[in-house]
């Protein structure tokens, strides 16, 4: 099996312990590196394209954060063209529909809602094709 | 100038201008009452002057009459008419004005005709009188006779006489013709003056009415403008009016009045605005730590619910029910601030179609049958904030239902001018004492903790209907079901 790399962009520190469970019940090796805002997130991903390290496979981002938000961040990593086609799932509290127009126009796989419950009827679809995404990569 | 001052002024002007056609028209009426009075004396001085001239003629055939004949009665004719002569003298005397052409005349007519009788008649009468009694009185008499009467000198008395009647007469007449010039003249002269006088007066009178009706009227409609725009909702108009008359003070206040409205309105907006940031805020940020909180309860029933003695996992599940409480009073205070900000769009909507679909959202309980009036009407209305209502009610009904066969039944009525909504259940009923109180924000009638119920239900109900100035009343009481009612605008 592969080790999936993910980036979580999330700055509640509970959120972050909510992600990392959810993820180590699910059958798969993964490499998780967290940043806590989109500045540091777009950093450590210009770093990564600098030093030509390992891309992400899948984002997991946060909306609401301090310093750079979730929508901006999204909308500078679709600039550059070498990270056009990451796969980018939105985790929020947000059930405002401007929001997720908005992701869906700069383009992400899945709009999940918080907490990361498995039947949370919102956004159960997402959550399912995160987990399919996650076990194919995974197999692959 | 102010325009009260000129129609005043207008209507003033109009009215002297008819005065004054009234005055020349008095005046005219005047003058044609001399004139008659003038043609009456002139008729009457015509008159007598033909029986003057009648009676002379009648003196003259009495003396030649009583000359030939010596009879007495040409003698009395003479004098009759003489006498009647006398008086006729005294009453043209008395008309003809002493200083006119004709009282001239007439001096010489009487003057002519005395002569006359001085020299001729009366001497010759005497003497035929006395020629009866001798014949010396007799030859005295032919002599007398052949002096006067042959030379033909009496005769040239008559004719001068009767030359002058002619003259008197024409002249008369010619007086009358030119009265008669003048007054046709005078009565064109005035006919033409008010013709023209009364002609500008109806034609300034139509202008004046015509600039005052353009200029009140036309500044009235800007303003009619004016305000109907701000009725519409775009409240920074302004009227640009000059002059300063009545009107623009209306147009003044009406501007200091749209500025007024428009600064509340401002203010209004940036309450609003304030509002909902701090309902954001409240619903958002307030989440945050309470999903925190959440997530370690639940962590440590995952991990850990074997180990925990039984106290502590009751207190977890008291933590637990409290957190459901306070998520859903946020929720209850996001959907609550929520209302009103729809658009105020009404459409057509099928009232069954409307309820099919409300019932179709909401989780039916057994054993509670729902009963909606079939056939109901199709109104035009506004079609979210009904719904929100009618569901609100219909969920409540079902939440608090406790009997095995309940009903719920949702029928309306049409009294004039607006639509009544009632939804009316057999459940258990609620006292009169909190009938006032189930309408305000987070009231509910059970245990806090026991029910799942943002507990802002009804008071969504009741702001919805406040916003449209409708009522809702409530017949209700312990153990009797519970019938809700509200007024709903045509």
């Amino acid at each position: 099996m592969n080790v999936i790399n993910i980036l979580l962009v999330e700055d509640d520190t509970l959120d972050v312990m909510d992600a990392r469970r959810t993820l180590s019940r699910m059958d798969i090796l993964y490499k998780m590196h967290v940043s806590k805002n989109g500045e540091e997130a777009l950093a450590y991903l210009n770093e990564l394209s600098a030093s030509g390290g390992v891309k992400p496979d899948i984002i997991l981002l946060d909306l609401n954060m301090p310093k750079m938000n979730g929508l901006e961040l999204l909308s500078n990593i679709r600039k550059k063209s070498e990270w056009k086609d990451v796969k980018v799932f939105i985790i929020t509290t947000s059930e405002e529909r401007e929001d997720k127009e908005m992701t869906q126009k700069l383009g992400v796989s899945g709009y999940i809602v918080k907490p990361l419950k498995f039947n949370n009827p919102s956004s159960i679809d997402s959550f399912n094709l995160m987990i399919d995404l996650l076990n194919i990569k995974n197999k692959s | 100038m102010k325009i009260s001052h000129l129609i005043f002024l207008g209507f003033l002007f109009i009215l002297i201008m008819f005065t004054i056609t009234t005055y020349i028209n008095y005046k005219q009426a005047e003058k044609v009452n001399e004139n008659s009075e003038w043609f009456e004396k002139s008729t009457i001085v015509m008159q007598q002057s033909n029986r003057f001239q009648r009676n002379i003629l009648s003196m003259v055939s009495g003396l030649r009459g009583y000359l030939l004949s010596a009879e007495d009665h040409f003698i009395q004719s003479y004098d009759s008419a003489a006498q009647e002569n006398v008086k006729i003298l005294e009453q043209l005397q008395a008309i003809i004005p002493d200083t006119s052409g004709q009282s001239i005349s007439l001096r010489e007519l009487v003057k002519l005709n005395n002569d006359w009788m001085h020299d001729f008649a009366d001497p010759l009468i005497r003497a035929k009188k006395a020629a009866i009694r001798s014949d010396s009185s007799l030859a005295a008499y032919n002599a007398l006779y052949q002096e006067k009467m042959v030379i033909g000198t009496e005769i040239n008395i008559n004719r001068r006489l009767q030359q002058k009647f002619r003259d008197f007469t024409n002249f008369e007449y010619q007086l009358r013709t030119a009265r008669s010039r003048l007054l046709s003249e005078s009565i064109r002269q005035t006919r033409t003056i008010s013709f023209y006088l009364t002609t500008f007066s109806i034609v300034l009178g139509f202008l004046i009415s015509l600039f005052l009706a353009y200029r009140i009227s036309t500044r009235i409609m800007a303003m009619v403008k004016m305000a109907n725009t701000i009725a519409a909702g775009n409240y920074g108009v302004k009227t640009a009016d000059r002059g300063n008359d009545e009107l623009s003070q209306l147009a003044s206040s009406l501007n200091h009045m749209a500025e007024v409205l428009s600064e509340n309105i401002r203010l209004l907006q940036r309450k609003n605005e304030e509002l909902d940031q701090f309902a954001h805020i409240v619903s958002h940020d307030l989440k945050a730590p309470l999903r925190g909180i959440d997530n370690v309860i639940t962590w440590i029933e995952e991990d850990h619910s074997t180990e925990l003695p039984p106290k502590i996992s009751e207190y977890i599940q008291l933590i637990k029910g409290r957190l459901l409480r306070a998520e859903n009073m946020i929720r209850g205070i996001l959907l609550y601030a929520r209302v009103g900000k729809q658009n105020l769009q009404r459409e057509y909507i099928n009232l069954n179609a409307l309820l099919q679909d409300i019932t179709e959202n909401l989780v039916q309980k057994p054993g509670l049958r729902l009963e909606i009036q079939p056939n109901l009407p199709e109104i035009y209305s506004e079609r979210i904030p009904l719904q929100q209502v009618l569901s609100n009610l219909i969920s409540n009904a079902i939440k608090y239902h406790d009997k095995p066969d309940g009903y719920i039944k949702v029928y309306v009525r049409r009294p004039n001018d607006h639509y009544e909504f009632f939804v009316e259940d057999n459940g258990p009923g609620i006292s009169k004492v909190y009938h006032d109180k189930i309408f305000a924000i987070f009231q509910t009638l059970q245990e806090r903790d026991s029910f799942e119920s943002t507990g802002v239900g009804l008071a969504i109900v009741k702001k919805i209907l406040d916003d449209r100035r409708q009522k809702i009343t409530l017949i209700s009481e312990p153990g009797n079901g519970t019938t809700f009612s509200f007024t709903w605008p045509k």
